[in-house]
């Protein structure tokens, strides 16, 4: 069995994992483009706003500009300008709360202010007026609006809070962006589904449409090719014909069947079969149909093959094993006849199932596409061989492709059976 | 009544499918065929014509083939096959247990069809086709379906199977086959020349449920054998297909 631990294939994983990534990738995405989208409003609205020329007046600035002179205190006349521009005002207590100095100070504002008073404005606002404080010495600026002018709120935290704020706030980003993906892969999932369901009906309606007409093509194929009025070599050309519309019509439901597969849309109508017996039947048809000597099928079950029972769609499991033997056949006995091997035994309670053919074997490419290493390379169509995968996974089973070392291909298929117990109890 | 006497109506919208399966069906000798192109016209022609079996496309232009079945189910057992464009019909077909008694799907060979029309009519109405044999000859020996009765044609004296089975000489000997042994020549025979699987054998002769009679068919076959076979050890006509079944050539 050391030949069959290679890597298994598991589209449902991989499709799992694949709208995972694309989910992250959008939330990075959107994350990304948000931030440039909030960067350029902002920027564009601070040029807005400072193209409006409206700044207002620091205390400190006031200070600076405001001299001692012999009569009292004067302002330089650019900031005298600048407060009759900003509609703006300024008054200068000392100590005791006494207005030494002011410039466009509203009229209702007193010339005196108690200390309760200092203290209470200190933070919010005069009568209305929205005042800046800046201590200067043992002078008090005020630097004062209009009122509505300006909105002012005083913050306080307790320092307990912001130690577990700044213990949790990683946690709390972590959290939202783990909702965000998860709300993405949402949204991912569902528009990828919606995708999905329009590209199967899409091609569930065209295989229809080809059916009519293929109707068509392949019975009067058929009655040329038996015509006794047309020539031999007319016929032969008939019976090409019919051939290859018989190809085509497999094509067909073996590209509607692959989309159905893929995305899980087709109900598997699981009931108990014995793989032995499907086995049998399907290589039975494929001999019955062969030109004798052409085609050689071994198989062989062992006892408790014999007895193995399965939960599986009996549609799907024959189409399964009918492509295998079907690619050995296509490609299988360069020169002479085509010899395939089947084998069935039981091996840790699972039903194990081991094709070879003495054919070309698997080339390195396709081994890589069937265990998924590689998509969306059709130099070479192994269509038949993904739909033998997908139903073997689509019943939990497992499978495994590989090239046998004295020349042609093997498959190794493992199903679940059902328990033999509870199968005696039942019969 | 004969089986190409059985009346066939033929319902599909596809005029051009229409005719072709029409030229089939005649071709293999049916000769009363009719056609309808929806379900409206199709009701009529039931009526009036009162056919044998119904070939009904699933996708009409008024309505779908199913409603038309369930409808026609209601006053009449007529057998019905289904004539299908999309896979996902015959999961519908197996899965709602319609009781339909076949169904193809299209693209399908005119073969096929006529094959299939003729084994629901056989089955419903137990009527016979004209080429029918009743009489398998198996070199010396021949075997007549019709009673069970296996024959042998006394020209070998010598033969030594002959020697064996009785002591008379002279006059053809015949003996009788059991039922199992009946249905597994049977069987056989219709598939004459083709591998039949354990399996499909065990189904003919034990219906359901026959799973772990392989050994016992084993049995049957060897008695069959010793019956139908100069030498039963080294067989002529009854093949075994080693790992599959057997085969009658």
């Amino acid at each position: 069995m050391s030949d069959f631990r290679e890597e298994r294939i598991n589209y449902n994983y991989m499709k799992v994992a694949r709208l995972l990534l694309y989910g992250v990738l959008a939330v990075l995405g959107i994350a990304v483009l948000t931030s440039i989208l909030n960067m350029i409003l902002l920027v564009s609205a601070a040029g807005v706003y400072v193209n409006t020329d409206s700044h207002y007046i620091y205390g400190g600035d006031v200070m600076e500009a405001l001299t001692v002179t012999e009569n009292g205190y004067a302002l330089s006349e650019d900031m005298a300008a600048e407060f009759e521009r900003e509609n703006q005002w300024a008054m200068l207590l000392d100590d005791d709360g006494q207005v030494i100095w002011s410039i466009r100070k509203p009229e209702e504002l007193d010339e005196e202010y108690s200390r309760s008073e200092i203290a209470r404005m200190s933070r919010w606002y005069l009568k209305g007026y929205p005042v800046h404080m800046r201590v200067w010495d043992d002078r008090i600026m005020i630097v004062g609006m209009q009122k509505d002018a300006m909105w002012k709120y005083n913050l306080e935290f307790s320092i307990s809070w912001m130690v577990f704020l700044k213990r949790t706030i990683l946690a709390f980003f972590f959290i939202n962006f783990l909702w965000i993906v998860v709300l993405a892969f949402c949204f991912t999932r569902r528009f990828a589904k919606k995708r999905e369901l329009a590209r199967i009906e899409w091609i569930a309606g065209i295989s229809h449409d080809i059916r009519t007409p293929l109707s068509m093509v392949m019975g009067y194929a058929d009655t040329l090719e038996h015509s006794e009025k047309l020539s031999e070599e007319a016929r032969q050309q008939a019976a090409v014909i019919r051939h290859q519309s018989v190809v085509m019509k497999e094509l067909i439901s073996d590209l509607n069947l692959t989309s159905q597969l893929e995305y899980s849309m087709q109900a598997l109508r699981k009931e108990e079969v014995r793989p032995a017996e499907i086995v049998r039947s399907v290589a039975a048809a494929f001999l019955n149909d062969s030109i004798p000597g052409m085609l050689e099928i071994d198989v062989e079950v062992d006892e408790r093959g014999e007895q193995t029972v399965v939960k599986a769609d009996r549609q799907l499991l024959v189409r399964a094993f009918r492509n295998l033997i079907n690619n050995s056949v296509k490609h299988g006995g360069q020169m002479d006849a085509v010899k395939i091997r089947i084998a069935m035994w039981v091996e840790k309670r699972k039903c194990c199932i081991r094709l070879e053919d003495n054919g070309v074997g698997y080339s390195e490419e396709i081994l890589c596409r069937l265990r998924g290493r590689k998509k969306e390379n059709a130099a070479e169509s192994i269509r038949g061989l993904e739909i033998v995968s997908k139903v073997i996974l689509a019943h939990g089973g497992k499978i495994w492709f590989g090239n046998c070392e004295e020349g042609g291909s093997y498959c190794v298929i493992v199903l679940r059976m059902v328990d033999l117990r509870d199968r005696l109890n039942y019969t | 009544m004969n089986l190409y006497d059985c009346k066939i109506l033929l319902v599909d919208d596809e005029k051009a499918l229409r005719e072709m399966v029409c030229g089939f069906l005649r071709h293999a000798g049916f000769r009363h065929v009719m056609m309808a192109e929806n379900c409206k016209t199709a009701e009529e022609q039931f009526l009036i014509e009162e056919p044998h079996l119904i070939l009904l496309d699933v996708m009409l232009p008024d309505g779908d083939g199913f409603s038309l079945f369930k409808k026609l189910r209601q006053t009449s057992e007529v057998p019905v096959i289904f004539l299908s464009a999309r896979d996902e019909d015959e999961n519908r077909l197996r899965g709602l247990g319609l009781g339909a008694d076949d169904y193809i799907t299209k693209p399908f060979l005119p073969e096929e069809l006529t094959l299939r029309v003729t084994a629901v009519l056989k089955r419903v109405y137990r009527v016979k086709s004209m080429q029918e044999e009743e009489i398998i000859a198996l070199g010396k020996c021949q075997v007549d379906l019709g009673s069970g009765v296996v024959r042998w044609n006394r020209d070998s004296e010598n033969s030594v199977a002959d020697g064996k089975r009785d002591g008379v000489n002279g006059a053809d000997r015949e003996t009788m086959l059991t039922a199992k042994e009946y249905a597994i020549l049977q069987k056989l025979a219709q598939e004459r020349g083709r591998i039949v699987t354990i399996d499909a054998l065990c189904d003919a002769v034990w219906q359901e449920e026959n799973y772990g009679y392989e050994n016992t068919l084993v049995v049957h076959i060897r008695r069959l054998r010793e019956k139908i076979e100069e030498d039963p050890s080294h067989p002529q006509y009854l093949l075994t297909v080693r790992g599959l079944g057997y085969r009658l050539v």
